[in-house]
């Protein structure tokens, strides 16, 4: 498996850990430290799935999901929101804003991989957590 | 310097058409001439303008405003003379005022210093006050309450002045910031720079709501206000303005005081309806004496009348203080729920974050996907593991019970197999049931049947019991009992546990809560998980309860509402 993940997040920890996880079941992996950066970078290299921190510093998440909503040119590439939020309407407000998926920090580092595989196989926006 | 320059109705106009109807240019020269020396005649009189309002300002329109301009506006059209007007700051008008540049600067405050510099009519035209307006937050009863404040005030001002020597006289110490502008020194009042403003009481007034400013209870020197003028000229307009302003004043329906009432909204709207409205409740009621024409029947109705309205007053007064009472309980309610929310938020994301890193890449570390591993190190981070997942447990804990009590955790009801449920439940604890060699059975009394409940919550709780009954077991067996009884189904989990005290029944619900047995290290929790459970099962609608022997075991009953129309058989 050759594909490519788009990781926006600001925190260099947590981008090194998914990274790291992602990389080990052979996907590629680039990262982007602002919801701008994220943007063009998904222009630019056109991911097969972006994995997006919800509490991003400037344009928080949800803007972020539906400006890449409204760009033709991405505007198909699978969403998943990566937060720590967990109030209640975080994920409904997620996926409302074109999130295909959601996880919750921390992340689980047995399933964390398996689970970004199966957005990337199931681009079909779904309700429900796979893992859970 | 000059932004706006404008005419008013003094000036006069040029009739053009008669201007080229004339063939010779010599003729139009003069003509000119002619023109330029009428208006020299008609007095060209130069006034500044600066922003005060109301007293003067330039307006939404750009043009200006206020009382003074509507009395010079009044005094020229009656003398003839043409007005032109000078926008600037105060400071800089009065450069141009001091030059000989400007004819006239409104709304001027006499002063000894100034007097020796300028001319001042006689008649002033308002008397004003100068008043300390602070924030919110600060509050000022005496000028020693003033004492390491910072002012902010107007540069060259008349309250520069007062206040210096209010405040040097009673040796306190005072931080003053000058302004060119009286909205600059409301806005850094606003936003902190300064703790109070010294302004005169028209702009104050007018303007405190807006920057969220309180008067305070120091009023400084009342000061007459006047048209002033550059020294040794002009003497004639100034005793033009003197008479015009003495005839106004005395004529209650003249300019002056239609001026004053138009810029005094506030004033207008708080005086006005009183008067209003005790007017004509003294002709309502005379006018309904004379209908009536009866002095018996209006004796009674005015007893009546005092009657109901004393009790309308009291009723009135009641309601009005319960109001007060219930509108701040539930302002101070509705804060301490919002700041508990972001609290909550706040706090779950600070804590996961690191969670994060740790949990992961301890994971990773024991994954051995960075390389193996001996077994000492293993052993350490195994420990790190279990740790950081238990310090998640408990932050999931208290979110879940903050969820709860914040009502905000909504569940997700759905038609559950219950048999199902149950093996899963059963089959996640019976490796710990098995290391502590313990027999552990589900017993189904009932078949097929299907539940209405929030199937992650209800498996929640029943893990958490289960858990609980292994942990405080140390030989025998766990039962999970489930039965129907009528329209209520019966869960039970039961246990040859160490037992629960029955006074201690009502406590181990309550959150953080876990009895003193004296070997609390040994039984390790949250002291959330009960708490927790019973809160889930009554949010659906049924409730846990307990029945306990000491050394001789415990049972946790859960009965919930079967659905009507539940498949049953």
């Amino acid at each position: 498996m050759d594909k490519l993940v788009l990781i926006i997040e600001d925190n260099s920890e947590n981008y090194y850990l998914m990274r790291y996880l992602l990389e080990n079941h052979g996907l590629r992996v680039i990262g982007a430290v602002s919801g701008w950066m994220g943007i063009e970078m998904a222009i630019y290299n056109k991911p097969d799935i972006i994995l997006l921190d919800i509490q991003l510093p400037g344009m928080d998440g949800y803007s972020v999901t539906r400006r890449i909503r409204s760009n033709p040119e991405i505007k198909d590439i699978p969403i998943v929101a990566v937060t720590s939020y967990a109030m209640v309407g975080d994920k409904e407000h997620a996926l409302a804003a074109g999130a295909d998926g959601y996880i919750e920090k921390p992340i689980n580092p047995d399933s964390f991989a398996d689970e970004i595989i199966y957005y990337l196989n199931n681009k079909r926006r779904t309700d429900e957590d796979p893992m859970r | 310097m000059t932004i706006s320059d404008f005419k008013t109705k003094g000036f006069q106009s040029i009739h053009w058409k008669h201007i080229f109807s004339l063939r010779r240019v010599f003729t139009l020269i003069i003509l000119i001439l002619a023109i330029s020396q009428l208006s020299a005649f008609d007095r060209l009189i130069r006034v500044g303008v600066y922003q005060n309002p109301p007293k003067i300002f330039v307006d939404d329109h750009g043009k200006p405003a206020g009382i003074f301009v509507d009395i010079i506006t009044e005094i020229a059209q009656r003398e003839d003379w043409e007005l032109e007007w000078h926008y600037g700051t105060w400071e800089e008008n009065l450069r141009l005022l001091a030059a000989g540049e400007l004819d006239l600067m409104p709304d001027m405050a006499y002063d000894e210093n100034r007097a020796k510099l300028y001319d001042f009519h006689k008649n002033a035209v308002l008397l004003s006050f100068s008043e300390l307006f602070s924030r919110k937050d600060i509050k000022i009863q005496t000028y020693t309450d003033l004492d390491g404040l910072t002012i902010a005030l107007l540069k060259n001002s008349v309250q520069e002045n007062i206040l210096e020597d209010t405040i040097s006289g009673l040796g306190i110490q005072c931080r003053f910031l000058r302004f060119d502008s009286l909205d600059e020194v409301f806005d850094s009042v606003a936003d902190k720079r300064a703790d109070l403003a010294i302004t005169n009481i028209f702009y104050g007034r007018m303007n405190a709501r807006e920057h969220q400013l309180v008067e305070s209870p120091l009023i400084l020197n009342p000061s007459n206000l006047y048209f002033a003028s550059p020294k040794g000229k002009n003497q004639e307009i100034l005793q033009a303005i003197d008479q015009h302003i003495e005839l106004m004043k005395s004529d209650p329906e003249s300019i002056y005081f239609s001026s004053l009432r138009h810029w005094s909204p506030e004033a207008q709207k708080w005086e006005l309806p009183m008067w209003l409205l005790i007017t004509m409740l003294l002709l309502g009621v005379t006018f309904g004496v004379a209908i009536i024409g009866s002095f018996i029947l209006r004796h009674q109705v005015n007893l009546r009348t005092q009657e109901l309205q004393k009790a309308n007053q009291q009723m009135e007064l009641k309601v009005e203080e319960r109001t007060e009472e219930l509108g701040f309980a539930l302002r101070e309610a509705q804060v301490a729920d919002m700041l508990k929310s972001a609290f909550l938020a706040n706090m779950s994301h600070e804590l996961r974050t690191p969670l994060n890193s740790i949990i992961g890449f301890t994971g990773i570390l024991l994954q051995k996907l960075p390389g193996e591993l001996n077994s000492e190190q293993e052993r350490m981070l195994t420990i790190i593991q279990n740790s950081s997942r238990h310090l998640l447990a408990l932050i999931n804990d208290v979110l879940d019970i903050s969820k709860i009590e914040a009502e905000q955790l909504e569940l997700k009801l759905s038609e559950v197999n219950l048999q199902a449920s149950l093996e899963k439940v059963v089959s996640l604890v019976s490796l710990q049931a098995k290391e502590k060699g313990l027999d552990l059975k589900l017993e189904m009394k009932t078949k097929n049947l299907f539940i209405k409940v929030d199937q992650r919550r209800f498996e929640q709780v029943l893990l958490n019991l289960l858990i609980n009954a292994i942990k405080f077991t140390d030989k025998g067996f766990v039962r999970l009992i489930c039965k129907q009884e009528g329209n209520i189904l019966r869960i039970t989990v039961q246990d040859t546990g160490i037992g629960i005290p029955k006074d201690k029944f009502d406590v181990i619900f309550a959150a953080f809560q876990q009895i003193d047995t004296g070997l609390n290290r040994k039984y390790e929790g949250t002291g959330l998980g009960l708490s927790i459970s019973q809160k889930l099962i009554r949010l659906m609608g049924g409730d846990i309860t307990i029945e306990s022997e000491i050394d001789k075991g415990t049972s946790f009953h859960i009965c919930l509402p079967l659905d009507q129309e539940g498949h049953d058989g």
